[in-house]
């Protein structure tokens, strides 16, 4: 199968002051579409970094992204932000909803600015959010919070969709809801799902784990047989 | 740091504005008191009826608290410069009081120089060396005042009593003071002081303008008022004693006069007898010269006589000798007849003289050749008549021989026979002919010899009678020149018959002439006689005048003297008058321009200081509300309340203390300096801007500073620090987002994007930050607002006075004395002017109204007819516009007077004259005006009320506006008539208002220029706080994909939006602010406008804008720089 993202040598070194840190430290990978990828590391492994630079946020110092056969490490600074804008659905682990703005128009605003967006309705619906559209962010629940999030990442109908520990702000079931519903997006979508969490119990609903030590890939493997959430407990 | 710097800025500004322009006040009036004391301007001025003496001066130097008492001389004067009569105040010059400076120039040294004005010289068209001409504006002479008239100008100067434009009033001329000159005390020859300067203990030290000095020179001034009485009386007494010993020398006087004159009168009779007698003696001795001439005059008759008959026979004597005159011409030219004969023959005999000699001298050899030639031929002849026969044998021979050689039978011998017979007959035939000739020869000598011998004796014949004529000839020319002597003779007689006859009459004429020029000196000496005659008449008429007159004068001396004995006896005591500076309007003029500054200090820095705390305030609570966690953790580790707060508490004291410290030290100096400066267009010659610094205004600045931000740094952290640690530590619940009342109108709502939505949402959920916005740039927008409507309505109003209320251009001050005829004339004149539109006469006077006590002065004014005053005047209600008419039933009073007095229509109001005479007016109408006072009534009101017509005293003159609008010409003209005492222009009226008031409009540059940058920063604060505090929501959109000019798109609309809401505020707040602003700032004399133009809106909205625009151009750059690694963070 062809790789639909590819990760070659990437570095990142911040410096801070004379101190030279290496997050990243020369990663390599490949992920497949439609798989559901988790990458999983402890803190401060570089597991951020890579979001970083795969979602266009940050440059890499050195190393080529692949994305659908784009190198996206040779984007300039306006590449990116067509690239983060048309490519990427992004969820953050604080929702980051503009609070005065309804799910809805929450998600009507990241469709604004996208080429080939979705129904916004009908992306809040599958997330099972049609009774609170009308709702502002402080009138939901962080679960529902999340659910915008997603929605508004999906409807972007993006090749990529990154998750930065989404359920890092969310209680054990609203959690698992979460990763269900991303899991089953990925499924019926074909979206490819990366999915950034320090939890390792959740490696085996992904297609593909990463784990990630000191910058660099300790092991990727392939799962052959992801299970459903559901049966998943930590 | 950005945060302290902000606070630290803002602080700073207010508290700079605040305490400097609340400094300006007491800066000027510093300024002020530091140019009066360096020139030791007197504190109280002593002026008494009498002048003063100096016994007096003593007195007064001798009162405790006064420093010094230094007397002086003035007075007024007229001074006609080009057309205009001018009024000069002189001064004497003073070493230690009221000292002037020199401006250009020198100081005057002797009693013929002078110092003038040094404003008055510049517009006027004189310069130094130039003299100037006084005389009197009164009844006495100036001689009796100043030692000279004429003054040379050596300089110019400026004085500490006239610091401004005003030069007080006189009572001498038009009543108003040109100008000031300062002269040599040795050019006053009064025996009495006019005036004398004292300074007071302590005044120095305090300031001008303070109630302290106010007090201090109060109770001075008390105790001069305390020996008022007493030294009067002595300078009664003094006056009393002068008078009365006046009056005894004039007695003396009288008496001496007296015989003086009979002395005089005594003498002249003496001259005039004499002169009688010799009169007499001269007209005998005319009448003796006279008899004289005439007879001279016949004995010149007599001798003429004889010179006629003397005439007679010189004319036969000339007849005569004519008569033998022509004899002797004729016999002279029979004479000349002769000679010229004689002559001829003559001539023709001496012609023949040569042929005469030579025949004489050839005749006789001649004869004798002829005799002996004669008896050769004939003996020759003889000879040959011998040998005649011969030849013919010969020839016959020849003939036969010549025959036979014909026939050839010749011999030889024969031929040379022949030959020979030949030769020998040929030569006898040649000497044949030789033989005539000289026998013709001969009878040719024979005949030449016989006509000379004829010829000889003609010749000697002719020459014996040529000898006897010659000899007839010359006795003829003897007895000839004989005749013509004794014809010479006789004429020479007659020659110098003629000649005496000539010298006979010369001798008649000298004596003719002599007669003639003795009867002119005659007729001249009766002439001398006649006018001696005449001359002594007038003596004796003289004579009896003088004696009249010397009688009379007496009289009236002693008359004179009688009066100055009542006089004397009905001399007032002398009064004082004791004034302080407050005299001079100008000094008072710079008291009050220090008030209006602190009337502006009072509005303006406190809106100004208000926008700067409640940005501090923002400010505070925010960086409170951002470290909210932290306090949390402090809190849970077990700090007290008071320690967490106290970092927050010092941290705002700190930057408000920097903030302070540095807004009191550059505010209170520039401010000052520069508002000081200003003033300085009004008074060019207080040359020192005094800037202290005011311990006062910083502390209240600072203090108020430090409450505001101290304060809100208490409330807010307090709020923190009540809740628990725990509820801390979580993130402070976000505001639920708020449906507006927008969204209820789906038609607008549905049209709105996603960014606009949340703009507007936005600005609802953050109250405090949209009024703190709108407050702030509404403020700042309003002070530009105030400030630019203060110029409009400050510089507006001579424009709207003079070009919209008083339509005339000139104004004519008319003598109410000057006869009927002097005014037709000018009128007249003013009808035949083409450039004149029309004019219109009035009564004005100066008067002073009251209201129910409140008292007011203004200009009473009754035009001579209602008839056209709306080509002059216009009357109308500042606000609705509607206008009035002056009628019959009312006065129209203008606005501010009426405002003052607390007038409305209805009212009555009394005005009052300088003599006291009252009038009470119901007021009918009250009208827009801006300059002076007016109380407008018309004539038929003004007889109605007084009784009298008004004498007309004024003419204002609209010039055609089509025609030259030459107001100088027009000014020249009128003045050209005696009975016009001033004129005035309304263009110089409006030129000089908007120059006074050009030192405001520097201090309103000041104001917009403070608010301006209050504006700058109170927009860059508030859109620092907003971006901060929404970083996390900004950076969400960076990483969805927005652009950054979205993103600064996004935040804009926000700031837009709330600009305009500023704005619109603003306009609004500063309208109602100005209404205030411009009645603190009002001058007595006038009233500002109440107008703020558009344009001055649209300045100020374009200005806020701009800072609006610039504003946001720096954020953007600071939005480029959100990282969006802030989305990932946890929210704190």
């Amino acid at each position: 199968m062809e790789a639909y993202v590819k990760l070659e040598h990437v570095t990142k070194v911040y410096h801070m002051g004379e101190i030279e840190i290496h997050a990243a430290a020369g990663i390599d990978f490949e992920i497949g579409k439609g798989e559901f990828v988790v990458i999983v590391g402890p803190s401060g492994a570089g597991k951020t970094t890579v979001l970083n630079v795969l979602g266009g946020m940050d440059t890499a110092t050195s190393g080529s992204i692949w994305v659908d056969g784009k190198d996206i490490a040779a984007y300039s600074n306006k590449q990116r932000i067509a690239y983060r804008r048309d490519d990427i659905g992004f969820v953050f682990q604080f929702y980051n909803l503009i609070p005065n703005l309804t799910a809805l128009e929450n998600v009507e605003l990241a469709l604004q600015i996208c080429k080939d967006p979705l129904d916004a309705r009908q992306v809040l619906k599958e997330v099972g959010l049609e009774d609170r559209m009308a709702n502002f962010p402080a009138q939901l629940s962080g679960g529902e919070q999340q659910r915008v999030s997603i929605a508004r990442a999906l409807a972007k109908n993006p090749k990529l969709l990154l998750c930065d520990e989404p359920t890092g702000a969310l209680d054990y079931n609203t959690g698992k809801a979460i990763l269900k519903l991303l899991q089953d997006m990925c499924r019926e979508k074909n979206m490819t799902v990366i999915v950034i969490t320090h939890n390792q119990a959740i490696a085996p609903m992904a297609d593909r784990i990463i784990r990630i030590k000191n910058g660099k890939v300790s092991s990727m493997e392939l799962n052959p047989s992801p299970v459903s959430v559901e049966t998943i407990e930590w | 740091m950005n945060r302290f710097l902000s606070i630290f800025l803002i602080v700073a500004m207010g508290v700079a504005f605040f305490s400097g322009i609340r400094a300006s006040e007491p800066d000027m009036r510093l300024s002020g008191d530091a140019y009066f004391d360096e020139h030791d301007l007197m504190d109280l001025k002593v002026i008494s009826t009498m002048g003063l003496t100096d016994a007096d001066v003593d007195a007064l130097s001798a009162i405790d608290g006064v420093k010094k008492a230094e007397p002086a001389y003035m007075t007024d004067a007229l001074c006609d410069i080009e057309d205009s009569e001018k009024v000069v105040h002189v001064e004497s010059l003073t070493e230690s009081l009221n000292r002037i400076d020199i401006q250009k120039g020198r100081m005057p040294e002797a009693e013929d120089e002078c110092v003038v004005d040094d404003l008055w010289l510049l517009s006027q068209d004189f310069s130094v060396g130039d003299t100037i001409t006084l005389k009197s504006g009164t009844d006495t002479e100036l001689s009796e005042t100043l030692t000279t008239d004429t003054f040379t100008i050596v300089g110019t100067c400026s004085s500490p009593l006239y610091i401004s434009f005003d030069r007080g009033s006189t009572n001498v001329g038009k009543g108003e003071i040109d100008a000031f000159i300062y002269v040599p005390e040795e050019s006053f020859c009064q025996d009495v002081y006019s005036q004398v300067w004292l300074s007071v203990d302590g005044a120095m030290e305090a300031t001008a303008f303070t109630d302290e000095y106010d007090a201090l020179i109060e109770d001075v001034r008390e105790k001069v008022e305390a020996i008022q009485d007493e030294r009067c009386e002595a300078r009664y007494d003094e006056i009393m004693d002068e008078a009365n010993e006046e009056i005894e020398e004039a007695e003396s006087e009288l008496e001496s006069a007296r015989e003086e004159a009979d002395e005089q009168l005594e003498s002249a009779r003496e001259e005039l007898e004499s002169g009688e007698a010799e009169l007499e003696s001269g007209e005998a001795e005319l009448e003796s010269g006279e008899a004289e001439l005439i007879e001279q005059s016949s004995l010149l008759e007599s001798s003429k006589e004889t010179l006629y008959s003397t005439r007679t026979e010189l004319d036969n004597g000339w007849s005569q000798y004519n008569d033998g005159a022509a004899q002797l011409e004729e016999q002279w030219a029979a004479f000349y007849e002769q000679e010229e004969v004689f002559n001829e023959q003559e001539a023709a005999l001496d012609e023949m003289t040569p042929l005469y000699e030579e025949a004489k001298a050839g005749y006789e050899p001649g004869l004798a050749s002829y005799e002996t030639s004669k008896s050769q031929y004939d003996a020759a002849r003889a000879a040959y008549d011998a040998q005649t026969s011969g030849l013919e044998t010969m020839r016959l021979q020849l003939a036969a021989l010549e025959e036979k050689i014909g026939a050839g039978t010749a011999t030889a011998e024969e031929t040379a026979l022949a030959e020979q017979l030949r030769a020998a007959i040929g030569e006898m035939e040649t000497q044949k002919a030789a033989l005539d000739t000289w026998e013709s020869q001969l009878e040719a000598a024979k005949s030449q010899l016989d006509q000379a011998a004829a010829l000889i004796s003609g010749y000697e014949e002719g020459k014996a009678a040529l000898e006897e004529g010659r000899t007839q000839l010359e006795e003829g020319r003897t007895q000839l020149e004989e005749a013509q002597a004794t014809l010479d003779a006789s004429k020479a007689q007659l020659e110098a018959g003629e000649a005496a006859l000539a010298d006979g009459w010369a001798q008649i004429g000298d004596g003719e002439s002599q007669i003639a020029s003795g009867w002119q000196t005659i007729e001249e000496n009766r002439q001398l006689i006649e006018e001696n005659r005449q001359t002594l008449e007038d003596g004796w008429n003289e004579y009896n005048e003088a004696e009249q007159e010397a009688q009379s004068e007496i009289a009236d001396g002693e008359l004179k003297l009688q009066d100055a004995k009542s006089e004397i006896a009905g001399i007032e005591r002398p009064d004082w008058y004791v004034t302080d500076r407050d005299d001079y309007t100008d000094y008072t003029g710079y008291g009050d321009n220090a008030d209006r500054m602190r009337a502006i200090g009072e509005v303006f820095p406190v809106l100004f200081f208000l926008v700067a705390a409640l940005i501090s305030l923002t400010t505070m609570t925010r960086m409170v509300e951002e470290e909210r966690t932290q306090i949390g953790t402090m809190k849970a580790l077990g700090y007290s309340r008071w320690s967490i707060m106290a970092k927050y508490v010092g941290y705002a004291f700190l930057a408000t203390l920097a903030g302070c410290v540095f807004g009191v030290l550059v505010g209170q100096k520039i401010f000052p300096y520069i508002i000081v400066t200003a003033y300085k267009i009004m008074y060019p010659y207080v040359p020192d801007v005094v800037i202290p610094y005011h311990v006062g205004y910083s502390l209240m600045a600072s203090a108020a500073a430090l409450i505001c931000t101290l304060a809100a740094t208490l409330f807010s952290s307090y709020r923190e620090l009540i809740a628990e640690p725990a509820e801390l530590m979580r993130p402070e619940a976000p505001k639920s987002g708020r449906r507006v009342i927008l969204e209820r109108i789906p038609f607008l709502w549905k049209r709105l994007n996603f960014t606009w939505k949340s703009t507007i949402r936005n600005l609802m959920r953050y109250k405090k930050r949209f009024f703190m916005t709108v407050f702030g740039i509404g403020g700042c927008m309003a002070l530009m607002v105030v400030g630019y409507g203060l110029k409009d309505s400050i510089l507006g109003i001579a424009k709207l006075q003079y070009t919209k209320l008083q339509l005339y251009d000139a104004m004519a001050i008319v003598d109410e004395e000057a006869d009927d005829d002097e005014r037709a004339l000018l009128y007249e004149q003013l009808d035949e002017d083409e450039n004149v539109a029309g004019y219109s006469k009035a009564f004005m006077q100066s008067v002073t109204l009251d209201h129910e006590g409140a008292e007011w002065d203004a200009y009473l004014y009754v035009p001579e007819t209602l008839e056209g005053l709306d080509d002059f005047f216009l009357f109308d209600h500042r606000v609705s516009g509607e206008t009035f008419e002056l009628g019959d039933d009312g006065a129209i009073l203008t606005e501010k007077a009426a405002k003052q007095l607390d007038v409305s229509v209805g009212d009555t109001v009394t005005a009052e004259n300088a003599d006291g005479d009252q009038i009470t007016v119901r007021i009918a109408n009250i009208c827009e005006n801006y300059m002076e006072h007016y109380l407008y009534v018309s004539p038929g009101l003004f007889k109605e009320l007084t009784g009298e017509q008004p004498t007309e005293n004024t003419v204002v003159v609209r010039m055609d506006p089509e025609g030259s609008k030459d107001l100088d010409a027009l000014g020249g003209m009128l003045l050209d008539h005696d009975c016009v005492l001033t004129v005035s222009y309304t263009e110089t009226l409006m030129e000089e208002v908007t120059d006074m008031l050009q030192a405001l409009d520097s201090v309103i540059v000041v104001l917009i220029m403070s608010a301006g940058l209050l504006a700058f920063i109170v927009l860059y604060n508030l859109n620092n706080i907003n971006i901060n505090e929404r970083q996390r929501e900004l950076a969400t959109l960076k990483v969805l994909g927005f652009y950054d000019r979205e993103v600064s798109a996004y935040v804009y609309r926000e700031n837009i939006l709330l600009t305009f809401i500023g704005v619109a505020a603003g306009c609004a707040l500063g309208k109602v602010l100005h209404a205030f602003v411009i009645q603190t700032v009002e001058i007595d004399m006038c009233m500002f406008g109440r107008n703020i133009e558009p344009i001055s809106y649209v300045y100020s909205i374009v200005f806020t804008f701009l800072f609006s625009l610039l504003v946001n151009l720096a954020m953007h750059f600071k939005l480029k720089k959100i990282d969006m690694v802030e989305s990932l963070k946890s929210v704190e």
